[in-house]
């Protein structure tokens, strides 16, 4: 079942040139970009800084207007929508971002954070918040007991289980993931992509996972999207763009990435399996 | 056969704080040769910084070392800022991760590059002027004649670190320390930037310590590693050794979590 349809999606930005004289001229960051995301599966947008990544991102979870194009949820479009029907839309997809702290109120609980998506929208939850909370906290690996914690108190690994939590709280079929992992010292950020993985198979909602490290990626993902200058410029299952990719900037960008010298990889993990 | 250019010997780093004083660096000890790259590397909190900071006697106030730092035989701990500040920049270099906040956004790179030069070397601005050029033309920045007179926002990120490098490189330094000089750019641009460190390390015959979180970069540029954990030298070894028969735990489980590009996985 098709869950998102993001349909010839176009977003300029009006800026000022340079000078007093300057006209105001339209950068467009992204280009005509379509793309569909499946439920329970992964799809991953994958590029470098400029890419229009995260602004596809954006417009995806209707926190940007496209300039022209479309974007479709569960059928319905949400291009435009407003009040009752945004509010649905909120519902279904939830968003997690790179920055932890900066993503979550410092002056908030815990509690506050992961259920002010409910508080929104006037729902107490069944059995009471405090249980609802401590119910999310253990599903993200995190002591239940700190429920009644600041963000502050937690370091970068657990702050972003908060917000993990707090995309979970109302049950989105949809989680949108922008650069969620890159912020994280390496061997957190394993722990978390396996947490990410795990809620997925657990419950089969889908991620959109924005993303600027092939490898994470290739962990992660079943489909990939490669942007660049604003343009999807390769997309296909996992296995065929990182095993055939087809596209010139593709290429480049997978002989890029620094690899642990494959020869002594190989050593020690014969060594340690045997 | 003369001793190693660099050496760190039981390097203790120990910073105030609010529960009192802190050990973050506690007895490193390591050597960097000349033509040598020694990477540092370790997740953040580990120390990795405050070791190159130490060594140039860039820490915050207050705090206390203990152990030796030596270039070419001489003591660097415990010297003044005075002593040091001729050092800085001539015979020990450091180029940070993120060059936009180390350069000055209202003078043009060759201005700065030529103050740092004449600083160490003196001479007149002219003769600086082309000493800054030329620093850009070995970084390979295109059109450095033209670009010399440009200021730091017309650079890309890229370019940017290029000049930091070239800025880094114009008193002939015998030691480059680059502290994640690459964590900021964009995959490709790193690619880039790696290889002109090495590059350019062939042509001067500089030592590099090269710090940074990510083991696969490591693995790409240095010949000895040491590994760093919450202040602790976990591993000391040629990277061979450390990559293919880690001895110790940490390291081992850091292996593991670098998600792997070329590997299969499970679909």
């Amino acid at each position: 079942m098709t869950l998102l349809e993001v349909k010839s999606v176009t977003k300029e930005f009006v800026t000022r040139g340079e000078g007093a004289m300057a006209r105001k001229s339209a950068f467009t960051a992204v280009d005509d970009v379509s793309f569909e995301v499946e439920l329970g599966e992964t799809l991953a947008i994958v590029g470098e800084s400029g890419s229009g990544k995260s602004t596809t991102a954006r417009i995806a979870a209707r926190l940007l207007e496209p300039t022209t194009g479309s974007v479709v949820f569960d059928g319905q479009d949400v291009t435009k929508a407003r009040g009752k029907d945004l509010a649905a839309f909120r519902n279904n997809v939830q968003v997690v971002f790179q920055d932890p702290f900066s993503s979550l109120n410092p002056r908030y609980t815990v509690e506050r954070i992961v259920t002010a998506p409910l508080t929104y929208q006037g729902i107490t939850p069944k059995g009471g918040r405090r249980a609802f909370t401590q119910e999310l906290m253990e599903r993200v690996g995190l002591n239940p007991d700190h429920c009644r914690r600041y963000p502050a108190q937690f370091s970068g690994g657990q702050a972003q289980r908060i917000g993990i939590a707090r995309a979970l709280a109302v049950n989105p079929k949809l989680v949108i993931c922008d650069e969620a992992v890159s912020a994280l010292d390496v061997s957190i950020q394993a722990q978390v992509l396996e947490l990410l993985m795990r809620l997925q198979r657990e419950s089969g909602f889908s991620y959109v996972f924005i993303a600027h490290d092939l490898a994470v990626v290739r962990q992660i993902s079943q489909r990939v999207a490669v942007m660049s200058r604003g343009r999807i410029v390769e997309s296909g299952s996992r296995d065929q763009v990182f095993g055939d990719p087809q596209d010139e900037y593709t290429k480049t960008l997978l002989a890029a990435v620094p690899r642990i010298n494959p020869e002594w990889d190989a050593r020690r993990r014969q060594k340690e399996a045997g | 056969m003369s001793a190693a250019l660099f050496v760190v010997d039981n390097l203790t780093v120990t910073l105030p704080t609010s529960s009192g004083p802190v050990d973050v660096v506690k007895n490193v000890s390591f050597t960097v040769d000349r033509d040598e790259t020694v990477g540092i590397v370790g997740e953040s909190g580990s120390g990795k910084s405050m070791t190159a900071l130490a060594v140039l006697g860039l820490l915050p106030r207050g705090a206390r070392t203990s152990g030796s730092v030596k270039l070419d035989g001489a003591e660097l701990l415990g010297r003044s800022d005075r002593e040091l500040r001729s050092v800085r920049g001539n015979a020990i270099s450091m180029v940070f991760q993120d060059p936009l906040s180390s350069l000055n956004p209202y003078y043009t790179v060759g201005l700065q590059i030529s103050e740092m030069y004449r600083t160490h070397r003196g001479g007149s601005r002219t003769a600086a002027r082309k000493v800054a050029i030329e620093a850009l033309e070995r970084v390979h920045i295109p059109d450095a004649a033209r670009r010399v007179d440009h200021y730091p926002h017309q650079f890309s990120g890229g370019m940017r670190q290029r000049v930091m490098i070239a800025m880094a490189l114009c008193c002939s330094p015998s030691l480059l320390i680059a502290d994640e000089p690459t964590t900021a750019l964009d995959v490709t641009v790193q690619a880039q930037i790696l290889e002109l460190l090495a590059e350019l390390q062939a042509t001067t015959g500089a030592g590099l310590m090269f710090i940074t979180h990510d083991l696969a970069v490591i693995s790409s540029i240095a010949r000895r590693v040491l590994v760093m954990r919450s202040g602790d030298p976990v591993e000391y070894g040629t990277a061979e050794q450390v990559f293919s028969d880690p001895r110790h735990e940490y390291t081992r489980m850091l292996l593991d979590a670098v998600p792997r590009i070329d590997d299969e996985v499970a679909s």
